[in-house]
């Protein structure tokens, strides 16, 4: 482990082996729902999501570091890419020491959801082991963008070949293979990022921090005005300090409820696709409608077939995916414990 | 590299006035005519030397279109130095500097450095807002002030050290309290344990080492 390693946040996550003895439909990959088994660490036990260098990695590290002091409450979901191009197969774009690690984290720790996307680039000596988190010597890490999700759209590209496609609100597109040293469970991981991402959960709601008295998105039009206002009075009370952290939840609450109606709006990872759907899809992009649609865009009249999203439901009448990664869920506090058993 | 602080900058002004420019001229010292739209924001840094230390510059770029506005405020938080550009052929970009103005005074420290910059001074032909404009706003404003070309490199490089070397001047008055975060200054780390003697005293007392 590196020197520089931060201390280990207190985010509440949970401490207790978490059994889940039902899976889910909508869940992309049910074998691998068993691989989550037991991930989440035991007391005294270090953190899996640390050993599989999605927790704490360098990119964490740089954020938290004295220098940038980003997010420093909030968890940092991170893994090592390589950026690829489409030809006749997946080319690299860059030599193999250059690699990108792209994140994902939340302005402020309590919120539902991650709301930040980071990007760095990489660059490993020659020779060099890339182990995520604990490497021999440390790389050379620059950070270079931040990005509010909302601006993003994360899409799982080509599941076999473990390609995300990253399209921000510009059109700017990259195509992000996972690194081959990160496990397959990583893969999965970015599989249920993207799906929370574009579902949300069903315990966002529920999350005791977050005092909501309603729906983040309004169920009259999505308008952004409304609850998301109160939510925003209400993180500003419960936290009164100043700082960018604050500023950009207070904006990014109001955009939440946009970018949801906006990926429900794509559902193409909806619990019906399968792996091959996916890629197909991503070859046959160029006509979908995703394509066409900036992520922005608030024509919401396809709302009426949905009858209510994931994300809005307070009170869920069945059974709802529920995220197993506590790095990505804010609201994955002891107090999830409950919810859990209650929903399997 | 070691360095002895660190100060961080932002880059503000409207879409399309030359702010990843003229941070790509600053830290690659190219040119890059045509350039995606900034969201979020985008960093660079570079290393300088002022007054015998290197100083690191850690630059945030972000996005100046109006649609971004409300997240470009959440940055300006713990600067100690801000670009502000406009574009000399573009009258409506020197019309906006007071919102501008008074986004940065009022999401910012009191003490942050602003420069003033008139960008694309190399289209002399299609200028819209005269030099002397851009000084007496400058002026009225208590700003420093520039005009500058990322295409021919020409003050850009001044216009960032010459923030710097401001920034420098208040450490040394005192005026900056470098171990307050919220200022935009960090102390390197060779320089933290030296600083710390000295903690207690004045906080823009100059961190040990060197001359002066």
């Amino acid at each position: 482990m590196l020197s520089s390693v931060p201390q280990r946040k207190t985010w509440r996550k949970p401490k207790k082996t978490v059994k889940v003895t039902r899976s889910y439909p909508t869940v992309p990959s049910l074998n691998v729902w068993e691989e989550f088994r037991g991930l989440f660490p035991v007391d005294g036990e270090p953190d899996p999501g640390v050993g599989l260098g999605v927790e704490e990695g360098l990119l964490c590290q740089m954020v938290h570091s004295p220098e940038f002091n980003l997010f420093p409450e909030s968890v940092v979901f991170e893994s090592n890419f390589v950026q690829v191009k489409k030809g006749r197969n997946w080319i690299d774009i860059y030599k193999a020491s250059k690699t990108m690690a792209l994140g994902v984290t939340s302005s402020v720790p309590c919120l539902p959801l991650p709301n930040i996307l980071l990007m760095a680039s990489v660059k490993w000596q020659q020779g060099q082991t890339q182990t995520w988190n604990r490497p021999s010597t440390t790389p050379k890490i620059i950070l270079k963008r931040i990005l509010p999700l909302k601006f993003v759209e994360l899409q799982v590209c080509d599941c076999l070949q473990r390609i995300l496609r990253l399209r921000t609100v510009t059109e700017k597109i990259y195509y992000l293979r996972l690194h081959p040293d990160h496990p397959e469970t990583v893969f999965c991981f970015w599989i249920r990022l993207v799906q929370i991402l574009q579902q949300g959960l069903s315990i966002t709601t529920k999350d005791p921090r977050i005092l909501v008295t309603h729906c983040l998105v309004s169920k009259n039009g999505c308008n952004p005005s409304g609850d998301s206002k109160l939510v925003q009075k209400k993180l500003q009370a419960s936290q009164p300090s100043e700082s960018l952290t604050q500023l950009m939840a207070n904006e990014e609450s109001e955009a939440l409820s946009r970018i949801f109606a906006d990926l429900h709006q794509h559902n193409q990872f909806s619990s019906r696709s399968s792996k091959k759907t996916e890629t197909k899809k991503d070859s046959s992009e160029k006509n979908s409608p995703s394509e066409d649609s900036i992520p922005c865009t608030l024509d919401l009249s396809w709302r009426n077939s949905f009858t209510c999203g994931e994300w809005e439901r307070e009170n869920p009448s069945g059974p709802q995916p529920l995220s197993l990664l506590s790095t990505l869920a804010a609201s994955t506090g002891p107090q999830l414990a409950p919810l859990i058993g209650s929903f399997i | 590299m070691a360095y002895a602080y660190l100060f961080k900058y932002i880059i503000i002004g409207d879409t399309g006035v030359g702010k990843s420019c003229l941070l790509l001229q600053f830290t690659d010292k190219r040119f890059q005519p045509v350039h995606d739209l900034t969201i979020g924001v985008e960093f660079g840094a570079r290393m300088i030397t002022i007054d015998g230390k290197q100083i690191k510059l850690q630059i945030w770029d972000t996005a100046g279109q109006e649609s971004f506005r409300s997240i470009t405020r959440s940055y300006y938080r713990g600067a100690a130095g801000a670009l502000l550009v406009y574009d000399i052929t573009r009258r409506d970009t020197f019309n906006h500097l007071t919102t501008w103005l008074e986004d940065a005074r009022q999401h910012s420290n009191s003490n942050m450095v602003i420069m003033l910059i008139g960008n694309k001074s190399d289209l002399e032909s299609r200028r819209e807002v005269k030099k002397e404009e851009g000084e007496a706003f400058a002026r009225e404003h208590g700003l420093i002030f520039m005009e500058t070309s990322a295409k021919t490199a020409s003050n850009v490089e001044e216009a960032f050290i010459n923030t710097a070397k401001e920034i420098y001047e208040k450490i040394q008055e005192g005026v900056f309290d470098i171990n307050n975060e919220a200022n935009g200054i960090k102390i390197g780390p060779q320089h933290a344990a030296t600083n710390a003697t000295h903690a207690g005293s004045q906080g823009g007392q100059q961190a040990g080492g060197g001359c002066c």
